[in-house]
């Protein structure tokens, strides 16, 4: 890794920190103007005692003394506590809950780029014929379908008509990370973005497949397999690297949809439950994290770009 | 008729259906019972417990939980009758209805061995005045309360030891509700010792290890959002803690999910901790010969009525708006309600005696309120007569806090005052919190409202729904005959106060202040081979009753 490089994270790490600052302010400001607070329920709370909760909160504090005790506490490490599960401290939970987010997305990323990589070379290697016209098909299907319809799809024919082979909670088994659970919400997840990265790929082949140092590498005599997989695929993959970024995010943003409707106890679930509840203190944290991933993972794509092409420097 | 009948009479009246030894409230072993080897009960829960410290505690989900964790001076049966626990006897009420003698019992420990002495009541309700939760009013009538409540002191010192097993509690003004409300949660005994070394206030109830009570069981392990898991106590002073060996809570907040684990056997019973089944799920099984046997629908101590504003709006005067909200009620086919948004009886039932719960301290009685009684031509008379050019209900919205229940009440209201009263209102959802925050500054001029008793006392409905300034009202209702009553009665012995209260419950029922829709139902889903889970009116019945037999 040049200096350069180095520098270039660096300046990109200090720019997310900040983003990622501004990201939890905005957030802050709007959420304590939403009506409503966490201890407002029908039960016979007294003024009292709702005073008496949000000072030991400190959410009588004015806004800029909260908003600088809660990045205090960041900078400690310490997310704060729920203010809807009072003794439950955020930061383990959102660490276990992002594990289990991560385990979908993960598994999700890997249908997108797997499924996506494969059909966009097989579509582009077998242009115009049945192959391509049923890849092609597949991925204008695919992007065409949203995730949530997916994932209603999926509930439908794994939860209802193999209800006998999946018991109808195949993705429910208290005790998260069994890989039976993992499939159906990763492919609801995924395979929009898939279909988008088939069509990508398959358009990016073509073009790489007729350049001059694919037909030389042809022309060698070099196996088939060695002029995709090495020549045409690595520069093919450019465009698609790029892409990776806004992937990422919508994958990020879009288990917040697929876990409510699966149930699964991700980040994503506990991020609308957290808003609903006027549980401040986890919506804060779970939008500084999602804010933080983002940026990571954009300045992850950034930094695989000269991996594959070497004329990148930064 | 005694209460017991009521529940018993109204449960068949509603096509309940009870297993007989579970509606019976559980009981002990007989010989005739096999139990399994593995003595576990299981079952699925929403949302995560919110407190588990009693000081704390207003959702029934943690009440439910946690009575059988912690215990107080007195306790409620299975047909709501306060009953001593750790006291030996009802307390003694000095003459002017002033001082409050408990005697506790001298045996009674916490679940780490350490015995329980006046002192460590003292502390805790000390405790929770100072703390402030949602429930710390329950000390309000306590000498000095107010003092503990603003933090300018640590001690109520209407708070007396006698000596180690006796203490009194005086009161500034005679309130003779107040002996059932120290049956509530807030007036559970914790461990001072515990809470110290587990943290402080904030923090000794998040380890196991610390969260002790002197129930009849003990929390061994916690996973928040998760899982619990609980124990009986070993010894426990109280005697047997019955058969269970293990108590295992999940959650899991899809309640599809909870019945498909379910009926896979890994739970024993949904329903605990106040706990519902979906509407396709309780009318499956309420309709299933053979899976009927396994729902228990009980009698549950909540009302759901119309929320009126009496401040502002159309329905806004005692007088000048109760035509307009007399139509309004008599123009519902209650029993078409119950049919569509109480899932066909499943979930509420109708309600036609007032505010108060059917079975409650306080009911009217059946039919008693007119503005109950369909009447669609009289209703739509009623209201052109009230509102002829419709102008005082143009463009009308009924606000919900969004809830499956709440959504089918309000389309199904709103579809019956187009009907029966060519009305067009609109419904509106809104967040909980939302909703409670506004509800709470009568913003609304039509809304929805319910209000599930904490204990079965008539005050508990005026002091917070009806006196002037009642802070759950919604409905800014004032009447100083009302108050003048409500303070006279809650000053009386109930036997001699109920009369004064049911003529409140009256008034409020003729001047249309909430006219009430349905009462609730809670449902149980308990295996065959499960016994003594069930529950009164208000609470669960403690797990000590369950056992697992062989299957």
């Amino acid at each position: 890794m040049t200096r350069g490089t180095i520098s270039y994270i660096g300046q990109r790490l200090v720019l997310i920190a900040i983003t990622t600052v501004l990201v939890s302010s905005i957030v802050f400001l709007l959420l304590h103007q939403i009506p409503g607070n966490a201890f407002l329920n029908e039960t016979r709370t007294s003024a009292e005692s709702l005073a008496a909760n949000l000072h030991h909160y400190g959410l009588d504090l004015p806004l800029p003394q909260q908003y600088a005790n809660w990045v205090t506490g960041v900078l400690h490490g310490d997310l704060g506590e729920s203010l809807v599960n009072r003794g439950v401290q955020i930061t383990p939970l959102l660490i276990r809950e992002a594990s289990v987010s991560a385990t979908v997305g993960f598994y999700a990323l890997l249908i997108t780029i797997g499924l996506g990589l494969f059909l966009g070379i097989f579509a582009a290697l077998r242009q115009n014929t049945w192959v391509d016209y049923v890849a092609s098909s597949a991925s204008v299907v695919g992007y065409s379908i949203p995730s949530f319809v997916l994932a209603i799809f999926g509930l439908l024919i794994f939860g209802h008509f193999f209800y006998i082979w999946t018991g109808g909670a195949f993705y429910y088994v208290p005790g998260w990370g069994k890989l039976e659970q993992v499939p159906v919400p990763a492919l609801a997840l995924g395979l929009p973005y898939a279909s988008y990265v088939a069509r990508l790929t398959r358009a990016s082949m073509l073009e790489t497949i007729r350049t001059d140092y694919v037909r030389t590498a042809w022309a060698k005599g070099l196996k088939s397999r060695v002029v995709v997989l090495r020549h045409a695929l690595r520069n093919a993959l450019i465009p698609v690297v790029t892409i990776l970024g806004p992937l990422i995010t919508g994958i990020i943003t879009g288990s917040v949809v697929i876990e409510n409707i699966f149930g699964i106890p991700g980040l994503g679930k506990e991020f609308v439950q957290s808003i609903l509840g006027r549980d401040y203190n986890i919506v804060i944290g779970v939008f500084t994290f999602y804010a933080a991933l983002v940026g990571l993972a954009n300045l992850l794509v950034d930094v695989i770009y000269p991996i594959l092409d070497p004329r990148i420097r930064y | 008729m005694t209460r017991s009948s009521k529940f018993r009479s109204l449960a068949a009246a509603l096509g309940a259906l009870c297993v007989a030894a579970a509606c019976g409230g559980g009981g002990t072993t007989t010989t005739s019972e096999t139990l399994a080897a593995d003595q576990t009960l299981s079952f699925p829960i929403n949302d995560d417990v919110g407190d588990l410290d009693p000081a704390h505690m207003s959702a029934a989900v943690d009440i439910d939980l946690f009575q059988n964790v912690f215990s107080g001076l007195y306790k409620f049966d299975s047909k709501l009758a306060e009953v001593p626990d750790i006291a030996t006897a009802p307390p003694v009420i000095s003459a002017d209805g002033l001082t409050y003698t408990f005697t506790m019992r001298k045996d009674a420990k916490f679940s780490d061995g350490s015995g329980i002495k006046a002192d460590d009541f003292i502390f805790s309700w000390n405790r929770a005045a100072r703390i402030q939760g949602d429930y710390a009013s329950v000390f309000e009538p306590v000498v000095g309360y107010d003092a503990v409540a603003k933090g300018t002191t640590k001690t109520m010192t209407g708070l007396k030891k006698i000596d180690d097993y006796k203490f009194s509690a005086t009161l500034t003004s005679p309130a003779a509700y107040w002996f059932t409300e120290v049956g509530l949660w807030t007036a559970w005994v914790v461990s001072e010792k515990a809470i110290i070394a587990g943290g402080g206030d904030d923090k000794w109830f998040t380890d196991p290890k610390y969260l002790i009570g002197s129930g009849q069981f003990k929390m061994t392990a916690r996973t928040p959002k998760q899982s619990l898991d609980f124990a009986p106590v070993a010894n426990w002073y109280g005697g047997s803690t019955g058969v269970l060996q293990k108590v295992h809570i999940e959650v899991i907040a899809d309640q599809k999910a909870q019945v498909t684990k379910y009926e896979s056997g890994n739970y024993s019973a949904i329903g605990p901790m106040n706990q519902s089944l979906t509407p396709e799920d309780v009318i499956r099984y309420n309709s299933s010969p053979t899976l009927k046997s396994q729902l228990q629908l009980l009698p549950q101590a909540r009302t759901t009525w119309i929320g009126f504003n009496l401040k502002t709006g159309p329905f806004a005067g005692i007088d000048a708006g109760k035509a307009g909200r007399h139509a309004f009620s008599t123009a519902v086919d209650r029993d078409q309600l119950v049919d569509i948004a109480c899932s066909k009886g499943t979930a509420c039932f109708k309600a036609t005696g007032g505010l108060i719960t059917k079975g409650l301290q306080g009911y009217l009685g059946d039919g008693t309120n007119p503005a109950t009684k369909f009447d669609p031509a009289a209703a739509l008379a009623e209201y052109k007569a009230w509102d002829p050019t419709g102008s005082k209900v143009a463009g009308l919205v009924y606000t919900y806090n969004s809830s499956a229940f709440n959504k089918a009440v309000c389309e199904n209201l709103v579809s019956q005052w187009k009907k029966n009263l060519n009305v067009t209102v609109q419904c509106t959802a809104q967040d909980r919190k939302s909703f409670f925050a506004a509800r709470t500054k009568c913003s609304y001029p039509i809304f929805r409202h319910s209000w599930g008793a904490d204990y079965d006392h008539p005050q508990d409905w005026f002091d917070f729904l009806i006196v002037t300034g009642a802070g759950s009202g919604g409905s800014c209702y004032s009447n100083p005959t009302v108050d003048a009553m409500a303070k006279d009665a809650n000053s009386k012995p109930l036997a001699q106060s109920l009369d004064t209260y049911k003529k409140m419950g009256q008034i409020v029922v003729d001047q249309v202040i909430a006219p009430e829709l349905v009462y609730g139902i809670q449902q149980y889903l308990v295996h065959p081979y499960v016994k003594g889970v069930s529950g009164s009116a208000l609470y669960d019945y403690r797990w000590s009753e369950v056992r697992i037999l062989q299957h």
